[in-house]
């Protein structure tokens, strides 16, 4: 039955699915896994990072990216329809903060960037957008906020969430441990994402790009040391973990 | 573009009916009516010598050979005549030849005792007399402690005209008796039947299916009907179905399907099975080695991110 009807995305099956975007969620599913986590003073994204070619240059591989000084995404799926959506979402942010004078709100920005994205399931001859995306920012009233977009053009608002491969994974570990006191300050949040991406990286923190924003301050990337560091502690609490729990049953 | 629903004129003169569905495709009504001109049809029809030198040539290069390779001399008899053995492990596909690779074919000395060469349109090279190991291969090795454990690493795709002569060069045409085979591959997810939404599966994942002369427990459960698998594996079971083989699938559903550690490691309960439990030795080592071998063999694509 499929085959019939994911020829051209404007038409639906005959019960009820549009497979274009169905499969665009798919290739979703092919990009590396990226982790949103929003804190009480905080709001962290971390991704897996892609290995890079030895001739390539690593700045020009980049999963995370500032829209603009207060807000910024994680995407997850295919490279050049990212490009294409974060262009026009800067493009908006100016614009919007010119034309009213105040910067975007988490939430508009969002929501042009979904709005886009569902313009071109319902367009002719064109194909939805591959690309699921982890916006990130604070509004001027001070409250972190964490969106998530599909190709099929929905947003919600999350507390923690996954995108791409593995990200199922992913988001059973965030609903097991994200707690109030996973969430209490910012290096337990900042732990917290790390964590959650270390249990489906394959090698360990080096595969690991990790950005935060706190409130009233621009956007910060991680350097990979201090990446390494983090891995260190949490390997350091692991263990000792571990031993308090052998303890305990001996 | 056309509006859905408009009238289509037919376009042939005679004999094909084309009709426009409600959705503006386009589909070929088969006319009951009969078509007039069917003596002209048959004429094209009718092979010419070219044709059958054509499909000769064809045939020559699509043929399956099985060979030794340090001796270049092929194989006359079949490879299970040559080399009987009491167990026989295929793997099919890059995910699980990776798995082989990593945790049997490294604990144990393995002498390769063949090695079959096939052409088709799915093979990269052009040039069939000269297939690098480093491209699709299909290799047969026996463990030298042990002579009658026969291990198959094939990545190479062989075509539905061609599993009938693989079979035969490496089966041959008669029963073998007390061999087991266990046979592992990949397949994607989407090709999982199934009334849930793929999204709720939680992939890599494995399923068996087995031939009714295989007795044992199988190391993860069964593929519920309907029960469809494609390509050599089923070539391989029904040919053991037919022969009283008992033989075992062991199939790994996974959304990547090109080399991934994750879906590798989704075999890993198979090490349990009795095939392959006296041929695994060191674990963790043999993780180590398939993390070398991914990063080996990892082709840059810069499509997804």
């Amino acid at each position: 039955m499929a085959s019939r009807y994911d020829r051209a995305i404007t038409v639906f099956s005959p019960d009820g699915h549009l497979f274009q975007v169905e499969y665009a969620q798919e290739a979703v599913k092919k990009g590396s896994t990226a982790v949103g986590i929003r804190g009480t003073d905080i709001v962290v994204l971390g991704v897996e990072k892609k290995s890079v070619a030895k001739l390539q240059d690593e700045r020009t591989v980049r999963k995370i990216c500032a829209l603009d000084d207060h807000v910024c995404m994680a995407f997850a799926g295919l490279t050049a329809d990212a490009r294409v959506v974060i262009n026009r979402a800067r493009v908006e942010c100016q614009s919007y903060k010119l034309t009213v004078e105040d910067p975007v709100t988490v939430e508009y920005i969002t929501r042009f960037i979904a709005t886009l994205k569902q313009k071109y399931t319902q367009s002719n001859g064109r194909r939805p957008f591959g690309i699921s995306a982890l916006i990130v920012g604070f509004d001027d009233d001070g409250i972190p906020r964490l969106y998530q977009t599909d190709p099929s053009g929905t947003y919600h608002a999350w507390k923690a969430n996954a995108i791409g491969r593995s990200a199922k994974t992913v988001r059973e570990f965030l609903e097991k441990n994200y707690t109030d006191d996973a969430i209490a300050n910012d290096s337990e949040a900042i732990k917290l994402a790390i964590r959650a991406l270390l249990e489906v990286v394959q090698s360990g923190g080096k595969n690991i790009e990790l950005a935060i924003i706190r409130r009233n301050q621009p956007l910060k990337m991680f350097s990979a040391r201090e990446i390494e560091l983090q891995v260190t502690e949490i390997e350091k609490e692991k263990e000792e973990a571990e031993k308090k729990k052998s303890k305990k049953t001996t | 573009m056309r509006r859905a629903g408009a009238p289509l004129s037919g376009r042939d003169g005679g004999g094909d009916t084309m009709a426009a569905t409600f959705f503006g495709e386009v589909v070929k009504a088969p006319c009951r009516a009969g078509t007039e001109d069917q003596e002209e049809e048959e004429e094209g029809r009718r092979e010419t010598a070219e044709d059958r030198e054509v499909r000769r040539h064809l045939a020559r290069k699509r043929e399956v050979r099985l060979f030794r390779r340090q001796t270049k001399t092929s194989l006359e008899v079949s490879l299970l005549e040559k080399y009987p053995c009491s167990k026989f492990i295929i793997a099919i596909g890059n995910n699980a030849v990776a798995f082989l690779s990593s945790f049997v074919m490294n604990s144990g000395v393995w002498e390769e005792v063949g090695c079959a060469k096939l052409w088709n349109e799915w093979c990269r090279t052009t040039d069939k007399t000269h297939l690098s190991p480093a491209e699709a291969f299909c290799v047969f090795y026996h463990l030298k402690s042990s002579p009658s454990v026969l291990l198959c690493q094939c990545s190479c795709y062989v075509a539905e005209d061609q599993q009938y002569q693989w079979l035969e060069k490496v089966f041959g045409s008669c029963a073998r008796k007390n061999m087991q085979v266990t046979l592992l591959t990949c397949r994607h997810v989407t090709d999982y039947k199934t009334s849930e939404s793929i999204s709720s599966l939680h992939s890599p994942f494995l399923k068996a299916l087995k031939t009714q002369n295989f007795k044992e427990p199988p190391c993860c459960s069964l593929l519920e009907q309907p029960n469809i698998v494609h390509d050599l594996p089923a070539a391989v079971l029904s040919y053991c179905q037919v022969w009283k083989i008992p033989a075992v699938l062991y199939l790994c559903y996974t959304d990547v399907m090109k080399l991934d550690l994750i879906t590798v490691e989704a075999f890993k309960p198979i090490l349990s099975s009795r095939s392959l439990k006296g041929l695994v030795k060191n674990i963790p080592q043999s993780t180590e080695i398939l993390k070398k071998l991914l990063t080996t063999n990892e082709i840059q694509s810069n499509i997804y991110t």
